[in-house]
């Protein structure tokens, strides 16, 4: 590994003034299980690191009511998996928190190192974009917010600025008796990064026994999380048939264009993404009391 | 450029050390070089297999992708830090028993998780265990033995009161 010289910022300001200093030579640290990896790797190298485990006070998660869970950027996976309060308000994101990578890797990795690294195979965005989460970033320039559904802006990019500092991820309540899934399928190990996740929210309409709401959100397939915003309208007021989530899934797998990995070929991550929206859409239908077919 | 080297304190299997580290200095890397507690093993270097795993304030984490200046005021414990007075700890006890090991490359790593599992959840059921330890990775002495090391574990833990 190159040598590098670690940053210790005292606050956030501190932070965001040595991202102005050091501009193109300086990159931000959290848990450090990705950039590690790359530096590593010899990979990636920079002169200089800013230690964000440093700054007091990122890691917090807390519910606020009327506007919804706040976690910290720095709030590691395990912990917001291991949250009761996460639990209980947003049960998609502890199902799905569980999956990622392994124990040691959540305990070290963090949120905000999850979603600003822009990998396309990752499983937090799914449910988060589904729960409409917003990112808030810190810059010297002032305060920013970013829905997550233009967050992701491609492979190993996001909206973030060169001066930005992720610090919080917001997640509204899910709308009420909303049903909720995620579904990793992996290709390789069991354990491995995911060939695809897609997860789904689905609300019962008023008159009950058809969909009112329904979000889904695809990963690890394209080049960048998806929110897929044209499966609602096709299921709003129906029921959601086997007829139906068939077409779901053809509808979804029309719109994703599959990066071909170790994990499977573009044809292979299509077709899986028709057979795993089917089955997460079932399943948050049958969570939300819907039968489906 | 600033001196890319830090002083730390780091508290390593109960006893403190002061320590000049350069910045880039892995957790692994000290442990095994500096400290020689050469029980902790590099295997994959990317946080997949395990082998490297030691417990930071409790918590298992991969030593081969933490920056030991982000250890720096922490509690580290290895492998090394599991006997007391000579006695081996019951976990070390139960992997001899039930012979979870063969080639032992990977077996600290499998005690440490096994030790931090333990302490979470005193009397896990196989699915927890398997999901625990889902991603440590052994090459030769078979999972079967291991997951009964862990449940022989579990049993002498709870017979001595923890
Ligand atoms: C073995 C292994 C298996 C994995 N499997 C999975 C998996 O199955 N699913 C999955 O989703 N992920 C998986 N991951 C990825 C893992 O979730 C990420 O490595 C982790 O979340 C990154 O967090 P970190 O804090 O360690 O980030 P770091 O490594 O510290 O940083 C990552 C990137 O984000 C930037 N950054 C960090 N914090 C901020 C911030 N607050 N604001 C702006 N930029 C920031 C850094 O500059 C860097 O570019 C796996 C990783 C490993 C090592
Ligand atoms: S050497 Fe650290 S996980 Fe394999
Ligand atoms: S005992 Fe040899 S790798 Fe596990």
């Amino acid at each position: 590994m190159r040598p590098f010289k670690l940053l210790d910022p005292r606050s956030l300001d501190e932070a965001c003034q040595m991202l102005d200093r050091y501009g193109e030579d300086v990159k931000l640290m959290s848990g450090g299980t990705a950039i590690l990896i790359l530096l590593r790797q010899r990979v990636f190298s920079k002169p200089y690191f800013i230690n964000l485990k440093a700054v007091p006070g990122l890691d917090g998660i807390r519910d606020e009511p009327g506007t919804g869970l706040r976690i910290g950027a720095l709030a590691t996976l395990r912990a917001v998996e291991t949250s009761p309060i996460v639990r209980q308000r947003a049960p998609l994101i502890t199902e799905t928190f569980r999956l990622v990578a392994n124990v040691r890797v959540r305990n070290s990795g963090t949120l905000g190192g999850n979603l600003s690294h822009g990998d396309y195979r990752l499983d937090p965005p799914a449910p988060l974009l589904v729960l409409g989460a917003k990112a808030v970033a810190v810059s010297s320039r002032g305060r920013n917010t970013y829905e997550l559904k233009e967050f992701f802006r491609g492979l190993f990019e996001t909206a973030l600025q060169p001066d930005e500092i992720l610090t919080e991820v917001v997640v509204p309540d899910a709308p009420p008796k909303a049903g909720t899934a995620y579904f990793k399928y992996t290709s390789l190990s069991e354990t491995d990064w995911p060939c695809l996740g897609v997860a789904a929210l689905v609300t019962p309409s008023d008159g009950g026994g058809t969909c009112g709401e329904l979000r889904v959100a695809v990963t690890s397939v394209a080049e960048r999380p998806m929110l897929l915003e044209h499966l609602g309208p096709l299921a709003r007021g129906k029921r959601l048939t086997e007829r139906l989530l068939e077409e779901l899934g053809d509808a979804a797998a029309e719109r994703v264009d599959p990066i071909a990995d170790a994990r499977g070929s573009e044809w292979y991550k299509k077709e899986m993404v028709r057979v795993f929206v089917r089955r997460a859409v079932r399943e948050a239908a049958r969570r939300a009391g819907l039968a489906a077919g | 450029m600033e001196a890319m080297e830090r002083q730390i304190r780091l508290t390593v299997n109960g006893q403190e050390h002061e320590l000049t580290i350069r910045d880039n200095t892995l957790l692994l890397w000290l442990l095994r070089d500096d400290l020689k507690l050469v029980g902790t093993r590099e295997g994959c270097g990317t946080g997949v297999c395990g082998a490297c795993t030691v417990l930071l304030d409790g918590r298992p984490v991969n030593s081969c992708l933490t920056l030991a200046a982000q250890a720096a005021g922490h509690h580290v414990t290895t492998i090394e830090g599991l006997a007391t007075n000579g006695r081996l700890h019951p976990v070390q006890e139960a992997y001899i028993e039930e012979r979870g090991f063969q080639c032992a490359f990977c077996t600290s790593g499998f005690i440490m998780m096994t030790k931090a599992l333990l302490d979470e959840i005193p009397n896990p059921s196989e699915e927890e265990v398997r999901e625990y330890l889902s991603e440590n990775i052994c090459r030769c002495a078979g999972y079967p033995d291991i997951l009964r090391a862990v449940q022989n574990a579990s049993r002498k833990l709870a017979a001595r009161g923890r």
